[in-house]
């Protein structure tokens, strides 16, 4: 054993996790013997899955910002509240902590998620010798935040359920919300499927000097 | 050299895929991985009374937590109320469908199947249920874990809970009845539970 030393990964030693429940098994053991799972040494194929879902997630992000997600009928007045108005509204009526917490949860998680994930693929995919230590931390926050977003979903069904008196006031949930949904639905989903190990056989050469023990 | 390793004297990075050499660590203390910061394990804790009693609290409030309204809005005489499930459904009924079950399966569903799949490993567990049948079950709910651990976003519906307040108490008066106490607690009694509970742990049970 005295030759493992800090850079060795475990594909060179034909070793591998198991996928579901994390046991060490000898890669040509084919299924895990704890819980019969089928092993992959590597998933190449969620590269794909992932640039599909990522891209989908990134067109459906448009109609999700540009359409109202909310309508509110006040004495008769209709009026349509896209993500970003909303958030205005809220400064506007003094409520600023919640405001930033709305333009976190709902308009700077998703961005940050589709750019990092962007980022991500592309270092992976076109072997940019981006830090991979950055790519990782950001990864990491990435996966860890993202449910947040569901946070204006929740709002809208509680509001919804609430507010309901016909003319005199009425709060509805608008086009945009499916959008919305399919967009941290799909983002979600996109950081899950992705082989993350890929990235570091791929980077393995060129950008392993910058700092590591 | 595949076989030396096969035993468990090493890990293996989840993210990276790094060979890390394993070592015994103070109570409290997580290793994480030194090239990618992704979690590799921590130290054996796992009481499993302590488990169980978290788990029939859940449980204890886990149906008022979802039948008592979480919120009541008063409004030129009118009272309104509502639960997580009547706040899916409104939702649903004006045609977002995919919002709804989204609501319904974060909120509703996940945290319940959550609560009851750990009630059912801490059973086999404890009473040492050792029989192919148990053991079967016990392996399916340990594969489903990570994806209901996930799905289930209580702590998001309890902020949801606080800025709809804010937001509503513009227009009419706000009440939080039992069933807002009932899902606070559920809250937190979960996130105790999450905490305490490890899956790699679970799944060394197995092993013996």
């Amino acid at each position: 054993m005295s030759e493992l030393n800090n850079k060795m990964q475990g594909i060179t030693l034909g070793l591998t996790p198991c996928p579901s429940c994390g046991k060490l098994s000898v890669h040509s053991d084919i299924h895990c013997k704890r819980c019969g799972k089928a092993l992959v040494l590597r998933d190449y194929s969620s590269l794909h899955k992932s640039w599909a879902l990522l891209i989908t997630a990134t067109i459906l992000l448009f109609p999700a910002n540009l359409y109202p997600i909310t309508m509110l009928v006040n004495r008769g007045q209709i009026r349509h509240d896209t993500i970003f108005t909303g958030i205005v509204h809220l400064v506007e009526s003094d409520m600023f902590p919640i405001a930033v917490i709305l333009f976190t949860a709902s308009i700077l998680v998703p961005m940050l998620k589709i750019v990092g994930l962007t980022a991500y693929l592309i270092a992976i995919s076109f072997r940019l010798p981006i830090s991979k230590q950055k790519l990782m931390i950001g990864f990491h926050i990435i996966e860890w935040i993202g449910r947040w977003s569901m946070l204006d979903l929740f709002v809208i069904s509680i509001t919804a359920a609430l507010v309901n008196m016909g003319q005199l006031l009425d709060a509805k949930p608008a086009p945009a919300a499916t959008a919305f949904a399919l967009v941290i639905l799909l983002t979600q989903l996109a950081a899950k499927v992705l082989d993350t190990r890929l990235l570091w056989d791929r980077l393995e050469s060129k950008d392993d000097a910058n700092g590591n023990t | 050299m595949e076989q030396e390793c096969a035993d468990n004297s090493v890990v293996l990075c989840r993210s990276c895929d790094l060979v890390i050499r394993k070592r015994a660590l103070p109570s409290g203390v997580r290793a994480l991985c030194p090239r990618c910061h992704t979690t590799l394990y921590d130290t054996p804790y796992c009481s499993i009374n302590g488990m169980l009693a978290l788990c029939l609290t859940a449980l204890l409030f886990l149906l008022p937590a979802n039948v008592l309204p979480v919120l009541e809005l008063h409004f030129l005489g009118s009272v309104r109320t509502t639960t997580i499930i009547e706040g899916a459904m409104a939702v649903s009924n004006q045609g977002y469908w995919i919002v709804g079950i989204a609501v319904l399966v974060s909120a509703v569903i996940a945290p319940a199947l959550l609560i009851w799949s750990v009630f059912c490993q801490i059973l086999i567990i404890k009473y040492r249920l050792n029989s192919p049948f148990f053991r079967a079950v016990l392996k399916r709910l340990l594969s489903y874990q990570g994806l209901l651990a996930q799905l289930s976003m209580l702590e998001i519906y309890m902020i949801s809970i606080l800025v709809s307040v804010f937001q509503l108490s513009d227009f009419a008066d706000i009440f939080l009845g039992m069933g807002t106490f009932c899902f606070g607690m559920l809250f937190l009694v979960t996130l105790f539970l999450q905490r305490e509970y490890n899956l790699e742990h679970m799944w060394s049970v197995l092993d013996e």
